[in-house]
């Protein structure tokens, strides 16, 4: 027993640099892991942050796709590294080792990989957890007693250890399958198997690509609004077909298409027959075989994670970016009588004395039009199932304000620039607020809208159409902006009234406790909006969704990139032979270097793009399918998502390189 | 005939071994010659065979191929020249595996920048002479031994190198394969002109060269010459130096 824990000792000593990323690897997993677990048992912490249950059962089933993933993770690199050794153990085995002793050596590596990894992962698991705390605490504003929170959590230490005891159990069995089912020959004479020569037929091989190109087709006919097959079909039924023609498309393309093309490609000879083609060209179609499955599972792996780091980002900032609309002003409430207009005032007065704060009243006018084509905000909001709050249901109609009131609510919202572009109105003009913009891409400009007062009827012309509503979506919906002459001959009409007080001031910003008040002021009305107040509550409801999802991303991201890098690596140990003839042959190390990096490229190229390409359709058809359309379709709207990607691709670039000098490494010593 | 190779008082003495591998070995090689170099395991062949390719570096003396100082070489300029000058077959074939045989062909005169059109009929030509034409398009896993190495020779000699170094060619062959490898290497000498310095330990195999240089313990200790004795009498003759050598061993 001490010969084998002494002879594992020694042999994880002599081969550090070969584990050192895998031991890397495992100990970011089990740090993330451990954060992880220690979060989901922070009872402090799920208190403040779940009052339902939500994040509770989020951590559950994250939980078991996290132990999954970890599991998996750790038998595909073991595998990797049991391959490389099989030479090595068939020795042990000639020499007189016993396979269940060969097993053991195995197992006690294993053991002390694990334990390094676990003592690591606890370590940098509780800073991060700590950090996690923290984070959270101060975005939320949360008032956390940080004391009563243990840096290491008992509990997670409890589960990791039991966790990584399973692990440890499965690689065992996974180890102890290989070796008593592999012969004392195959062991000793284990040599890379030739691969099946394989031919490569122009049919499947178009399948594939019009699989593919079916797929995005049906992925971007969601553009096409009411008669895209989206809606005409039904959207988890389209959704579905699109992900599987995607799905079949790239295993067909990359088990087929790819390899046909490049064999092909070698008939222009002038091309292929260049210091490195002639080498990488005919190493990616001989290999396609045994690298199809790897290839392919990165590639979904890649989509995947681009797909959830881009959805993510763009559920995150649509939001933020929506509060500019959903509540325009600081503070903004229906006033039911004129008494509460001064309490108002009294108590932002003690929470911003003598701050320069804005209190602006806009009397709205709802007038009916009996014109033949109205626009959907017209009637808005003014049925069952139509509105977002059932209880405020609206009745339908134009909601008047004057142009001076619209120009004075977007210079107190700092909206200067929106302000200086609204063009002048003439009593004949208007200007409609639109609630998002028509799915067919349409505009109301032109239109003539006939308000009916109850004197006479006033046609007015649109003059164009804004996103920029003054007055939160809860106040006013269908808002039509008229010139002060109009407004003037609509007041002096019987219409009905609503007034609004809308609050600005950069002193009110970020003050809850301002919003709690007013909120016990004005007797809990459904009627009163903030913008700081809607950002928080998006904050507070969704900070622990992404933080979680964060969890999952961060997992994707050293899952491919570590079996990336460990396939490269073993694909080049294995043809390392190759490369030293290409030495002998004349190959300078330049042009050597230029074939593993143009090699290990493809490799890293084929799963990104592919994951690239499928992101872009996922986001456009969730964006576009999914997330209604209050921010018409700027292209700002998509920095997140571009961060994101721009993100994923310098973390793959990193893998890239950090895979390229590792391979030069090992053929530097030609 | 011109010397094509020249080696003076090379010396290669390895980082902690006892006593040097090489030990001021001198000698040359005319153009078009057959050589084989014969010896026991650790006599030093194998270092001869890397210091004259420029894959390793002697520890003194200096070589001259084709009056080329390879002692002026760095990492680049020795690249070029093993790709302008040298060729190699090794007993374990070392074709690419992910390449046909067509391919490997043409590797090197890729890497010479010939044109397609050109390599194309250089391969075909040569394939003819080793009689691998109908396995140009399989990959070396679906060959036979013999079949390899003579891909591997084709590999090598296609390029028309100034010397072509063997490294045990027949080591992995059954004794037929050996033959026509033999007798290919023979051809390409006597009718292509390639110089060939060939490292066997088989009395057979070196008699097929027409001179040979017996190495022990990093010394020359005896070089027999065929002259014009028949392929049989000379491979008396070495057999009988390679005894008597095994018999002073024993003593």
């Amino acid at each position: 027993m001490n010969t084998t824990i002494s002879m594992a000792a020694k042999n994880l000593r002599k081969s550090f640099s070969f584990y050192v990323l895998y031991l890397l690897s495992v100990s970011l997993v089990i740090t993330l892991h451990f954060a992880f677990t220690s979060f989901s048992m922070n009872q402090v912490m799920l208190e403040k942050i779940s009052s339902d249950g939500r994040v509770e059962s989020m951590c559950s089933m994250i939980s078991i796709f996290l132990m999954a993933f970890v599991v998996f993770f750790m038998t595909y690199s073991n595998r990797f590294f049991l391959k490389r050794r099989t030479k090595e153990l068939g020795i042990y085995a000639l020499l007189g080792y016993r396979k269940t002793a060969i097993l053991s050596l195995l197992t006690f590596e294993n053991v002390l990989i694990c334990c390094g990894a676990l003592c690591t992962g606890v370590l940098l698991g509780a800073i991060m957890h700590k950090g996690i705390v923290a984070g959270i605490t101060a975005l939320l504003r949360l008032s956390i007693d940080t004391a009563q929170i243990p840096f290491f959590e008992v509990n997670a230490i409890r589960k990791t250890v039991c966790f990584i005891l399973l692990v440890i159990v499965v690689l065992s069995i996974s180890n102890g399958r290989f070796l008593f089912q592999s012969s004392l020959m195959s062991l000793v004479r284990f040599e890379k198997k030739a691969e099946k020569n394989m031919s490569f037929h122009f049919v499947p091989s178009v399948i594939g690509l019009v699989m593919t190109v079916l797929g995005y087709v049906l992925a971007l006919d969601i553009f096409r609004g009411r008669k895209s097959l989206w809606l005409s079909v039904g959207f988890y039924q389209i959704g579905l077909l699109t992900a599987m023609l995607i799905l079949l498309g790239t295993i067909f393309f990359i088990s087929s298409f790819l390899p046909y093309v490049m064999k092909n490609s070698k008939k222009n000879k002038r091309a292929f027959y260049t210091e490195t083609r002639i080498i990488t060209t005919p190493n990616f179609v001989y290999h396609i075989r045994s690298n199809a499955r790897t290839l392919i599972m990165l590639t979904l792996l890649s989509a995947a994670t681009l797909t959830v780091a881009s959805v993510m980002a763009l559920t995150l900032y649509y939001p933020i970016a929506s509060v500019s609309r959903m509540a325009p002003s600081e503070l903004e409430f229906r006033v039911a009588n004129e008494n509460q207009i001064n309490a108002v005032k009294r108590l932002v007065n003690q929470y911003a004395p003598g701050a320069a704060v804005t209190f602006i009243q806009t009397d709205i006018y709802k007038i009916t039009s009996s014109s033949a084509s109205l626009p959907m905000e017209y009637s808005a909001g003014s049925a069952k199932g139509d509105s977002q709050n059932e209880k405020i249901l609206r009745d339908i109609g134009f909601e008047c304000i004057s142009y001076t009131q619209y120009h004075s609510l977007l210079l107190a919202q700092k909206k200067d620039t929106i302000a200086d572009q609204i063009p002048a109105l003439n009593d004949t003009e208007c200007i409609l607020v639109k609630y998002q913009p028509n799915a067919d891409g349409s505009d109301e400009s032109g239109s003539v809208y006939s308000l009916n007062t109850d004197t006479v009827s006033i046609p007015l012309t649109v003059r164009g159409t804004t996103l920029h509503n003054p007055i939160s979506f809860a106040n006013s919906v269908g808002t039509l902006i008229v010139s002060d002459n109009v407004y003037e001959q609509i007041r002096a009409s019987a219409a009905p009234k609503t007034s609004i007080l809308s609050i600005n001031g950069k002193a009110l910003e970020d003050n809850e406790d301002l919003f709690a008040d007013l909120s016990a002021l004005l007797e809990n009305s459904p009627y009163l909006q903030g913008n700081s107040h809607r950002l928080h509550v998006i904050f507070s409801l969704n900070s622990s969704t992404f933080l979680l999802i964060g969890f999952l991303v961060v997992l994707f991201f050293i899952a491919t990139g570590s079996i990336l890098y460990f396939n490269n690596i073993s694909a080049l140990t294995d043809t390392k032979a190759d490369y030293e003839i290409l030495h002998k042959m004349g190959y300078t190390n330049k042009a050597i270097r230029k074939i593993i990096k143009k090699q290990v490229f493809t490799f890293f190229c084929i799963p990104f793009t592919f994951g690239f390409i499928d992101c872009i359709f996922a986001t456009i058809v969730y964006k576009t399918g999914l997330m209604q359309n209050l921010l018409g379709n700027s292209l700002a709207l998509y920095v997140p998502t571009i961060i994101a990607i721009a993100l994923t691709a310098s973390i793959y670039l990193f893998y890239y390189w950090l895979t390229v000098h590792s391979c030069c490494k090992i053929i530097s010593k030609l | 005939m011109n010397a094509l190779l020249r080696a003076k008082e090379v010396t290669k003495t390895y980082e902690k071994a006892q006593r040097p591998s090489l030990n001021k070995i001198s000698f040359c090689v005319a153009d078009g010659e057959f050589i084989g170099i014969m010896g026991a395991s650790g006599s030093g062949k194998t270092t001869l065979l890397n210091v004259l390719s420029t894959i390793d570096t002697p520890t003194s003396g200096e070589i001259w191929i084709n009056g080329i100082n390879l002692k002026q070489l760095d990492n680049a300029s020795a690249a070029d020249f093993r790709k302008d000058h040298l060729g190699f077959i090794f007993q374990e074939y070392f074709l690419l595996d992910s390449l046909t045989i067509r391919e490997n062909i043409s590797v090197p005169l890729t890497l010479q920048k010939l044109p397609p059109k050109k390599i194309e009929t250089m391969v075909q030509n040569l394939a003819k002479r080793f009689d691998i034409s109908s396995q140009l398009d399989k990959y070396p896993s679906e060959l036979s031994g013999g079949q390899r190495q003579r891909a591997s020779a084709a590999r090598a000699i296609v390029k028309q190198p100034s010397i072509l170094f063997a490294d045990e060619p027949t080591g992995a062959l059954d004794s037929s394969s050996a033959t026509e490898l033999l007798h290919a290497l023979q051809e390409a000498n006597q009718e292509l002109h390639t110089t060939i310095l060939m490292v066997t330990h088989d009395a057979y195999a070196a008699s097929f060269a027409g001179r040979i240089l017996i190495f022990k313990d990093g010394n020359i200790i005896r070089e027999i010459f065929r002259n014009n004795a028949s392929r049989r009498d000379f491979y008396e003759s070495i057999a009988a130096e390679v005894a008597k050598l095994d018999t002073e061993r024993q003593v």
